[in-house]
This record gives structure tokens, C-alpha cells and sequence, in this order.
């Protein structure tokens, strides 16, 4: 039986954890609300070239150079997968999730014989995809810190991304990342990258353009075209960077309400047991003198 | 007068949304002045002023960009550009003073770095257009 020590120690160990899982919450709860203006705040952009690019992709088949981020290397092998988790854990199954979907994902490409490389962005992904599969990464971004640094954090992965593919690295890029749909929820969601989707949004765009009059374009569409892939291809990762911050901001308010709630609870009991212990003591003293009082 | 919507976004944030009566944008070929009414026009921009008047031609706001595309229609003009600054805000010295030391680099980087900051310091020095 423990003693009333051992019990006074262990509600004193678990209120102090408790009040810094409660203070992580608050800390993530308020980096989601700014987390989040940034993603509403990058979306105009995004949903803007996106409408651009796909007015336009229709008009260009095929082509060498640039033109590539779009119409693929005609090759289907060589993959390329990224996985985008934080940089920190204590945050439920956020990581977890996208590793285990990312490897997944990998093990399936595989098996149908594809030649699959990664390029994990995040300290966690990375760190789990050193243990498992280390000879397959070509290169890795931790401590991108989006929130802070902004678009310049995705350049960076975009331009190294860019680099591999005109070196005929890979010929698809997929990004497996947390879809942020609520503060509470995330959606492990894979999004192909390179070459460009634009298979879902071609068809809403054709509607609207049958009624619209043609663009004029200048220079002309190649030469738009040339600089808008590459630029798309950044905007597209900076939104997948924003959204997945958002995303772990409320994976660790969530995670850490639940941790604090917890840490109540056990609180509750063991505050249960150690009165009912004292309470056992105190019973048993009275026994004690009440037998040795009778006794003489 | 007809007014056209124009926005001006960058990656990070919606920098200017509202109605306006003229707004002229550095074309790749030449500049564009943009009045309400203006054909369908789909342009990629170089690194240059942004300038934003009301319906009575006096010059609201000017923004330096560095590059991106206008996508311009009878109703509505939008501008994506890469990195938005205002013009007011720029400092002069500290830009001759990031040219001077891209002038020693080399690299195709250091090139288009040193054309934006170049045409940064333009954009402080000139002020045609500034009344149309």
C-alpha cells in the first residue's frame, strides 16, 4: 500500500503537468487563429492562378522545357513522395498519420514497380523516414517555420523541386500533407504536384469560359504560360506548408485539451484514493487505542 | 464615371481591393493603362510600378512589384504579384547599397536580383505618371 507521501507526490507531478499541457493548449490555440489568417489570407492568390492557369492549360498540349510542369515527362516511373509534418510533436496523431500514409503509399507504388524517392519536409517525417527507409531520400527541409518566414520557405522547396524534375530526376511529384478542414479536425490528403492536376478544375472553368470571350495574351501564352507553372508550382506548396501549420496548431490544441482533461481526471481519483487512505490510517489508529484501552 | 474593381494580391495577403478609375501596370511589352471597359488582356508583368488612380486621375496609391501577372477584364482587373511593396516605403540608400553588393556577386540569381533592385530604385527615382 502506498504510503500518504507517495500519493501527495504523485498529485503534485500530475498538476504540474497538467498546467503545462493546459499553457500548450492556450499557446497553440492562439498560433491556430494566426495560422489561420495566413491561410485565408494566401488563398485570393492561389485560387486566382489557379483560374488563370487552367484558362490556359487547355491551349497548350504539349511542349519541351517549362511546358513540362504540365504536360509530364511522358514517363510514368520514377515518383517522388513528400511528406509534410512539423517540426514538433505533442500533437496527437498528426505526425503519425502522415508517415504512415506517406509509407503506404510508398510500399503500394512499389509493388507495381515503380522507383519511388522522398523528400520529407518537417523534423518529424524526416527523422521517422531516416530509421526506415534512408537510403531513398534525396534531400529534406526542416525548421521551414512558414508562419514566420512566409513564401520565401516555399521557394526553397519549390526551386529544389523544379531542379530535380529538369534534371529528369523524377516524373511524379506527390504531396501527402494534413488538410486543415476544422480547428479540431485534419485529412491526411495526397495531391499530385508534377505534373500539374488541373483535370477537376478544367471542367467547372470550361463552363464559365463558353460564355466568356477569349483573353488576348501578352507576350503571348507560352511565354505565360513558362512563368506561371513554375510560380505555380511555389504557391501550390505554400498553401500545403500553410494549411499543414494550421492544421498542427489544432492537432496540439486538441491533443493537449484532451492530455489536460486527463490529467483532471487522474487528479480526481488519486485525490479519491489518498483521502480514502488517510481515512484507512485514521481507522486503524482508533483500533489500535481503543484495543489497548480495553485491554488494561 | 465607371469605376473597375482591381485587385492587387500577393502570395501572403490581399494587399488592395477596391474600386477604382484608372490603374496602369508594367506589361512585359510596355506598360498598361487600364481604364474601366478595358478588353480581356492576360499579361505577365516585369519588375515596375503599380499605379492605382481614382475616377478624377489623381493617383491613389502606388506599389512597386516585382514581377507576376495581370488579368485584366471589362469589369475587374487583378494583379499576382510575387512580392509587393509600396513605393513610399522604399529607402533609397539601402537599396543602392543592396546593388552595390549584387554588383560583385555572380549568378543568374544575383542577375535577376540585381534587375529588381534596380528597377526598385527606378520606381523611387522617376515620377511620370504620377499626374495623367
Amino acid at each position: 500500500m502506498p504510503s500518504l507521501k507517495d500519493i501527495k507526490t504523485q498529485i503534485n507531478s500530475v498538476g504540474s503537468t497538467k498546467k503545462i499541457t493546459s499553457a500548450m493548449k492556450m499557446v497553440a490555440a492562439s498560433k491556430l487563429r494566426r495560422s489561420q489568417e495566413k491561410a485565408e489570407a494566401a488563398r485570393p492568390y492561389s485560387s486566382r492562378l489557379e483560374e488563370m492557369l487552367s484558362s490556359l492549360a487547355s491551349s497548350a498540349a504539349s511542349g519541351e522545357g517549362i511546358i513540362k510542369l504540365l504536360s509530364g515527362t511522358g514517363n510514368d516511373q520514377n515518383y517522388i513522395v513528400v511528406p509534410v509534418s512539423a517540426d514538433r510533436g505533442l500533437c496527437g496523431g498528426f505526425n503519425s498519420s502522415i508517415n504512415r500514409e506517406t509509407f503506404k503509399l510508398v510500399k503500394s507504388l512499389e509493388s507495381n514497380g515503380k522507383k519511388v524517392q522522398l523528400m520529407p519536409v518537417g523534423k518529424k517525417s524526416r527523422d521517422f523516414f531516416n530509421r526506415v527507409m534512408k537510403d531513398q531520400i534525396i534531400e529534406s527541409f526542416v525548421d521551414l517555420n512558414v508562419s514566420s518566414t512566409g513564401y520565401e520557405s516555399a521557394l526553397n522547396v519549390s526551386n529544389k523541386l523544379q531542379e530535380l524534375y529538369f534534371e529528369g530526376k523524377f516524373d511524379k511529384c506527390i504531396l501527402v500533407f494534413n488538410k486543415f478542414k476544422s480547428a479540431i479536425s485534419q485529412e491526411v490528403t495526397q495531391q499530385q504536384l508534377i505534373p500539374l492536376d488541373v483535370s477537376n478544375s478544367e471542367k467547372e472553368e470550361e463552363k464559365e469560359n463558353s460564355s466568356n470571350a477569349i483573353y488576348d495574351y501578352e507576350p503571348d501564352e507560352e511565354t505565360i504560360l513558362k512563368d506561371l507553372l513554375p510560380k505555380n508550382v511555389s504557391i501550390q506548396i505554400f498553401k500545403v506548408l500553410l494549411e499543414s501549420d494550421a492544421g498542427e496548431q489544432g492537432a496540439r490544441m486538441a491533443a493537449m485539451d484532451n492530455a489536460t482533461r486527463n490529467a483532471g481526471e487522474m487528479i480526481d481519483s488519486l485525490t479519491l484514493k489518498y483521502n480514502r487512505t488517510r481515512q484507512a490510517f485514521i481507522t486503524k489508529e482508533l483500533i489500535e487505542i481503543i484495543s489497548g484501552a480495553e485491554s488494561i | 464615371m465607371a469605376t473597375i474593381s482591381f485587385d492587387l494580391v500577393s502570395p501572403e495577403n490581399l494587399v488592395f481591393n477596391d474600386e477604382v478609375g484608372t490603374i496602369i501596370v508594367p506589361g512585359k511589352d510596355g506598360d498598361l493603362g487600364i481604364l474601366p471597359g478595358h478588353s480581356k488582356v492576360m499579361s505577365s508583368l516585369r519588375p515596375g510600378r503599380v499605379m492605382v488612380y481614382n475616377e478624377d486621375k489623381s493617383l491613389i496609391k502606388s506599389f512597386f512589384v516585382s514581377g507576376g501577372f495581370a488579368e485584366i477584364n471589362p469589369e475587374k482587373c487583378i494583379v499576382l504579384a510575387e512580392s509587393v511593396v509600396e513605393v513610399n516605403s522604399l529607402e533609397k540608400t539601402s537599396i543602392e547599397k543592396e546593388i552595390q553588393e549584387l554588383e560583385n556577386k555572380e549568378g543568374q540569381e544575383t542577375e535577376e536580383q540585381l534587375s529588381v533592385a534596380k528597377a526598385k530604385l527606378e520606381a523611387i527615382n522617376v515620377n511620370y505618371y504620377d499626374k495623367i
